[in-house]
């Protein structure tokens, strides 16, 4: 590959990459993508992160707050592109480091990832724009039918190591006086620690008790939050390498977590059917493929008709029983737009993140990245199942201490990282260009 | 999170009152290309909005959530002024529109009346001088203006005003309007009127927005010694500009020069209602969001042949937008005792589906 991190060097001051080069690196991502399974295996420690559209100057601030590729994995839940000014730009980024560093960075595919989408959302007209020719457009969206549809994370810890907080505030100490464990921490804008929830208080955290401009500095250790029977299980803990499957996952150790940008389909019941979908392809306007790419979570019961013309709405029921079944203990997924960046629903069996602050540079939100940690027990728990008995022991001490006798809640450990817009001078929005469209 | 006040805009050289005039009246392209989008993607059928349009003008699809929202805007303004030119009154109807700009509305309804009406429309003479022009052009245009009859087409380009039969142009700056101000030569005060502001007010000061409904109020819609007579508005404006969408809708505008101005005065469902009843529509009246409209109002005939149209993937950005605009309307009917009808034109609004969770009163 000729200058690789030359490319990567243009590309990261936002300038596009010869055309000649473009082919070259997307013929190689190809060669990569085409190796890569439906469902990509990825390990824990891992960042994940949901839409960026194009937003290519708070995708230069999402590696800010979350660290550089390859220091941090990381795992995109796709929708590179559309919308936003430098969908060109992000996702070639996103492709070389693909390219250099293919075991650290993850993309799966998302629904703008598709030729139909982009002639419509803005993808296509600017590679016209750039180029003067749609070859580049060509290129890209040979790649987008090699990604992934979807990615199991596995060995993500069942807490988070505690942050401590930039004032000093000994957080630390209070954790290990509850000889407990921080399931979620959230990380607010500038960096200043904005909420932890031990194990036993973590409910569903959403937007109705969480804003992240209002965040309280840290929530008050008061009763446990809603009694949740949530999966059994201990979360994420060390699946081997050897055990990809979570369906052969002995039953004591914890579930995995799933990524896809959508959600779920009526047409799959578990993993291994999605394995079995033939994706190299153009994004199809129903069935399995398109549905984990275009369907939502809803209050619903079941399955439900979705107002977007594809996929399908979820339950509350659906997701339990998936997860149940796969041996998941979590579905991470994007393609909604959420305010606080990021949305836990269903008693925290699937969350929603979203990674492009001021989405379209109209909408006001904040964005966040989810961190799911490694099991730092792995290497205890791997050596036999003493271990895990212990951990069974733990569990049952927890709950019947802290939840009336009732089963701790699995979920991993997750950190969320909130984040703003860039700042609007290194946004470099075109000043000709016009802004998002508004009805006057 | 901090919404600062863009650096751009208090670098740039101060702008004067005929720059932020001229921004104003650059508005109206901006409906008038939204419109030709929702147009050509099928959502409204309008053959006149194309024949207004200035060559120059660089026609683009708009995003499929633009073309929904344009589509529910024109739609519900349409139905709200079907409704009135239904309801049978003695005296002829007429509609006057606040900062017309394209406003199609008299050629698409004129051919379809059994009655004719009349209709008025007040812009700034730039905007109404650049229409006329669009309109001696296309023979559409003067086929609907000889609907009734001979239209007896006079045209002052100069000053910017048309008049005909039933359809009259008339170049008035609207900040000049308070009460007690001449009424514009061929309006009649005393024939059953409705005012339509489509995105025009909230370019105002709140002061002289409610000028405008004070002399509207006490202008129009008085009953006479023999008969009786009513008035009333449709507004269609956006709101709730604290939130942090809004913030960034008024800083993004803010770039372009754009202040909407009654924005924060006017910044919620229960306020646009509070205004009705303030300035005098009493009769009766309501306020709706476009999200609502969009759910509640819509048939579902109708819905599905929209939703056919393009794939809608912006699903939470449409509510998102759709819940910052509104529309509100209201009505007053004066004379009720006497035996004629010329109260009666807005009394189909009164079975509208109304939006309950108007609150609350934002700052
Ligand atoms: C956003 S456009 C809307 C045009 C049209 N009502 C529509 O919805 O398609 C606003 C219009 O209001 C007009 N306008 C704003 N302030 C005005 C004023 N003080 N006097 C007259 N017209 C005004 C502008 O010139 C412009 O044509």
């Amino acid at each position: 590959m000729s200058d690789l991190d030359g490319a990567v060097e243009l590309l990261r001051q936002c300038r596009p990459i010869p055309e000649l080069q473009v082919r070259e690196i997307c013929f190689k991502a190809r060669e990569i993508l085409i190796e890569e399974a439906n469902v990509q295996i990825v390990d824990a420690p891992v960042t994940i992160c949901g839409d960026i559209h194009g937003q290519f100057h708070d995708l230069m601030e999402l590696f800010k707050v979350g660290g550089d590729c390859p220091d941090t994995n990381y795992l995109f839940m796709g929708d590179f592109v559309d919308r936003g000014f430098y969908s060109l730009e992000s996702f070639l980024l996103l492709l070389c480091l693909k390219v250099r560093f293919p075991d650290r960075i993850t993309l799966i595919r998302g629904n703008h990832e598709s030729r139909q989408i982009t002639t419509v959302y803005g993808f296509y007209d600017e590679c016209i724009r750039k180029y003067g020719s749609a070859n580049v457009w060509r290129y890209c969206c040979d790649v987008f039918d090699y990604l992934a549809l979807g990615a199991l994370v596995i060995g993500a810890g069942t807490s988070v190591q505690p942050t401590r907080s930039a004032d000093g505030d000994d957080i630390e100490t209070r954790v290990r006086e509850a000889e407990d464990e921080v399931e979620i921490e959230v990380i607010g804008l500038g960096g200043v620690v904005t909420r932890q929830m031990l194990r036993r208080e973590a409910g569903m955290i959403n937007s109705t008790n969480l804003t992240p401009s209002a965040l309280p500095h840290l929530s008050s250790s008061g009763p446990a939050g809603p009694l949740l029977t949530g999966i059994p299980g201990t979360g994420a803990s060390g699946n081997s390498r050897g055990i990809a499957t979570p369906n052969n996952a002995p039953a004591n150790t914890g579930g995995a977590v799933l990524c896809v940008h959508g959600g779920l389909s009526p047409l799959i019941d578990s993993v291994d059917k999605i394995r079995l979908l033939d994706r190299k392809q153009e994004v199809p306007h129903d069935g399995a493929m398109c549905d984990l790419l275009w369907s939502d979570p809803e209050e619903i019961d079941g399955w439900g008709l979705s107002p977007r013309g594809a996929g399908f709405l979820f339950g509350a029921d659906i997701v339990k029983q998936f997860n149940h079944l796969n041996n998941l203990t979590l579905i991470a997924r994007a393609h909604q737009l959420v305010m606080e960046g990021f949305k836990e629903m269903f008693d925290s069996s699937i969350v929603t993140v979203w990674s492009a602050p001021n989405y379209c540079y109209r909408c006001g939100n904040v964005a966040a990245i989810l961190e799911l940690g490694e099991d730092n027990s792995n290497a205890v728990l791997r050596s036999g199942g003493e271990e895990v008995l212990f951990n069974r022991e733990n569990t049952r001490r927890l709950a019947s201490t802290y939840m009336g006798g009732s089963m701790k809640r699995g979920g991993p450990g997750r950190r969320y990282r909130v984040f703003e817009a860039a700042a609007q001078d290194s946004r470099g929005m075109p000043s000709k260009k016009p802004m998002p469209y508004y009805f006057l | 999170m901090s919404m600062t006040v863009p650096t751009r805009f208090l670098i740039g050289p101060v702008p004067t009152g005929a720059d932020k005039d001229r921004v104003v009246q650059q508005t109206d392209n901006d409906a008038l290309l939204a419109r030709w989008s929702a147009i050509n993607s099928g959502y409204l059928e309008d053959t006149f909005t194309e024949q207004l349009m200035d060559p120059l003008l660089k026609k683009e699809r708009r995003y499929p959530l633009i073309n929904r929202g344009t589509y529910v805007r024109t739609s519900t303004i349409d139905r709200l002024v079907a409704d009135f030119l239904s309801k049978p009154t003695k005296s002829m109807k007429q509609i006057i529109s606040l900062g017309a700009g394209s406003d199609t509305r008299f050629f698409r309804f004129i051919p379809g009346q059994s009655r004719p009406f009349l209709y008025h429309e007040l812009d700034f003479p730039v905007v109404t001088t650049r229409k006329i022009k669009s309109i001696q052009q296309g023979q559409d245009f003067i086929l609907g203006m000889s609907c009734f009859g001979e239209p007896n087409i006079k045209v002052d380009l100069e000053a910017g005003s048309l008049q005909s039969q039933y359809y009259y142009i008339h170049p008035i700056d609207l900040r000049t309007v308070k009460p007690g101000s001449p009424i514009p030569e061929h309006i009649d005060p005393t024939l059953p009127t409705l005012f339509i502001s489509e995105c025009c007010l909230i370019y105002l000061s709140p002061n002289e927005a409610d000028d405008i409904f004070r002399w509207i109020v006490q202008s129009f819609g008085q009953a006479s010694e023999t008969k009786s007579n009513s008035v009333g508005i449709i507004l269609y404006e956006p709101i709730k500009g604290g939130d942090g969408f809004g913030l960034t809708m008024i800083e993004n505008l803010a770039v372009r020069g754009i202040v909407l101005k009654t924005l924060h005065k006017y910044s919620s469902l229960e306020r646009q209602i509070a205004r009705m009843q303030a300035l005098g529509f009493t009769s009766g009246n309501g306020a709706c969001d476009i999200n609502y409209i969009h759910n509640k109002w819509i048939e579902a005939r109708e819905m599905e042949r929209i939703d056919k149209l393009e794939l809608l993937d912006e699903r939470e950005e449409w509510t998102m937008l759709a819940q910052h605009y509104c529309v509100a309307w209201g009505w007053v009917e004066r004379g009720q005792q006497f035996e004629d009808t010329d109260h009666t034109p807005f009394r189909k609004w009164s079975e509208l589906l109304q939006q309950e969770d108007i609150g609350p009163v934002q700052d």
